[in-house]
């Protein structure tokens, strides 16, 4: 077994997925977590980091960059990507949605102008959220009725990150309320017993 | 062979890279360019998130962008060695995409004169910084392609790139020795430059 070590602050932001994937493959991690108030980013570390930023992935010493890469290099080495090739592309997409979910709230979550800050989020639960997870709920529908999961008939990543963006979005039914289907693949996901256990052990904080 | 089609409008975009990928591993597909005013109305009902660019492979779909080109690699054997090199060209897209998202804030931007400004100091600032970090990246690798010692799709996003960064730089590999050699190579590639000469040309 590599040895692994996931670097990051002290959040769940872009190193939550990764942290998720290993729990839920029952594989063990160093989760490090620097506090850039004592100095340890940028630290020694930032120059080390192919792209000066964080997460970072280090296995067996070895350094990747960039968090998706990095959870799908995780995900592959687990058998969580998806049983075939196209399997793996659909997992893909569907991460790739999120990913376009998840920058649109990045964006008004760093918006300093207050009234910007509420006009761009009304925007985004009022509009571009509905509309992303209507797309998600039929493509749901696609696989076993929307009884089963994203992709193929076991959980995978895609299903991880579906959880992810939930917590992202305030951890509560609330955004989900019209669109059932994918709030029970949630609650599935979050009902899996090794991400259950992690979920009630893990750090509450605030991003 | 499957019958591979990729739908999207008439420019290099979102689709190139997928275009690149066929054209270098010699795969034939239907390369499929509607008119914006076709679009919605005839094409976005098929789309699994409503946008472009589509693949369909035997008449399965599949969308977004960076999913399509990274599946195509694969199955062409042109995404790495091992899982490693796998990881490390996802790396090299995801940082690419970084870059074209903060672009994409600076050409939304209305402000002719703001605009230019932000232009000006991203190429300056942000533009050199994240260009250095590839070329270091290239450099370690011994300089000849940028994931593993043979051709993957991680070289042609550095193509790709070329002309996307171009739109706002040109010649944006100019300071960056060994990722303006890279470019040179590939596209110098039989297969590569054949479809360089003959793709149409497109403002973007």
């Amino acid at each position: 077994m590599p040895n692994y070590q996931l670097v990051y602050f002290n959040g769940r932001g872009r190193a939550e997925l990764c942290r998720l994937i290993f729990h839920a493959a029952g594989v063990p991690f160093e989760d490090i977590r620097l506090d850039h108030t004592k100095g340890e980013w940028p630290g020694e570390w930032k120059a080390k980091c192919p792209f000066g930023q964080l997460p970072v992935l280090v296995v067996d010493g070895k350094m990747l960059a960039q968090s998706k890469a990095a959870a799908r290099y995780l995900a592959r080495e687990f058998n969580l990507a998806g049983k075939t090739s196209w399997d793996q592309a659909r997992a893909d997409m569907f991460i790739d949605e999120f990913d376009d979910i998840s920058t649109e709230v990045y964006k008004f979550a760093s918006e300093k102008d207050e009234a910007k800050k509420a006009e761009m989020s009304e925007k985004f639960y009022n509009e571009t959220l509905p509309r992303h997870i209507g797309y998600l709920e039929n493509l749901l529908k696609e696989n076993n009725g929307g009884n089963g999961y994203l992709v193929g008939d076991s959980l995978t990543w895609a299903g991880l990150g579906i959880a992810n963006v939930y917590d992202l979005l305030g951890g509560t039914d609330a955004p989900f309320a019209k669109f059932p289907l994918l709030l029970a693949l949630v609650k599935r996901v979050r009902e899996n017993p090794k991400v259950a256990e992690y979920l009630k052990t893990r750090a509450q904080t605030s991003f | 062979m499957p019958t591979y089609k990729i739908t999207y409008f008439n420019f290099r975009g979102r689709a190139e890279l997928a275009r690149l990928i066929f054209a270098a591993a010699g795969v034939p597909y239907e390369d499929l360019r509607i008119e914006m005013s076709r679009w919605p109305v005839e094409y976005k009902d098929q789309c699994p998130f409503g946008q472009l660019p589509l693949l369909e492979v035997d008449g399965k779909v599949l969308a977004q962008s960076k999913t399509i080109a990274r599946y195509l690699a694969r199955e062409f054997n042109l995404a790495g060695k091992d899982s490693r090199e796998q990881a490390l060209a996802d790396m090299i897209l995801d940082h690419y995409a970084d870059i074209m998202n903060e672009m994409k804030v600076i050409w939304l931007e209305s402000d002719a004169e703001k605009k230019a400004t932000l232009v000006e100091k991203f190429k300056t600032e942000t533009l050199s910084k994240h260009l250095g970090y590839l070329e270091t990246i290239l450099r370690q690798n011994g300089g000849g392609f940028i994931v593993g010692d043979s051709l993957t799709w991680a070289d042609l996003m550095v193509v790709d790139s070329n002309d996307w960064l171009g739109v706002m730089f040109p010649n944006p590999y100019d300071n960056f020795p060994l990722l303006a050699g890279l470019v040179k190579r590939v596209r110098e590639m039989p297969q590569v430059a054949e479809w360089i000469a003959k793709r149409p040309d497109t403002p973007r």
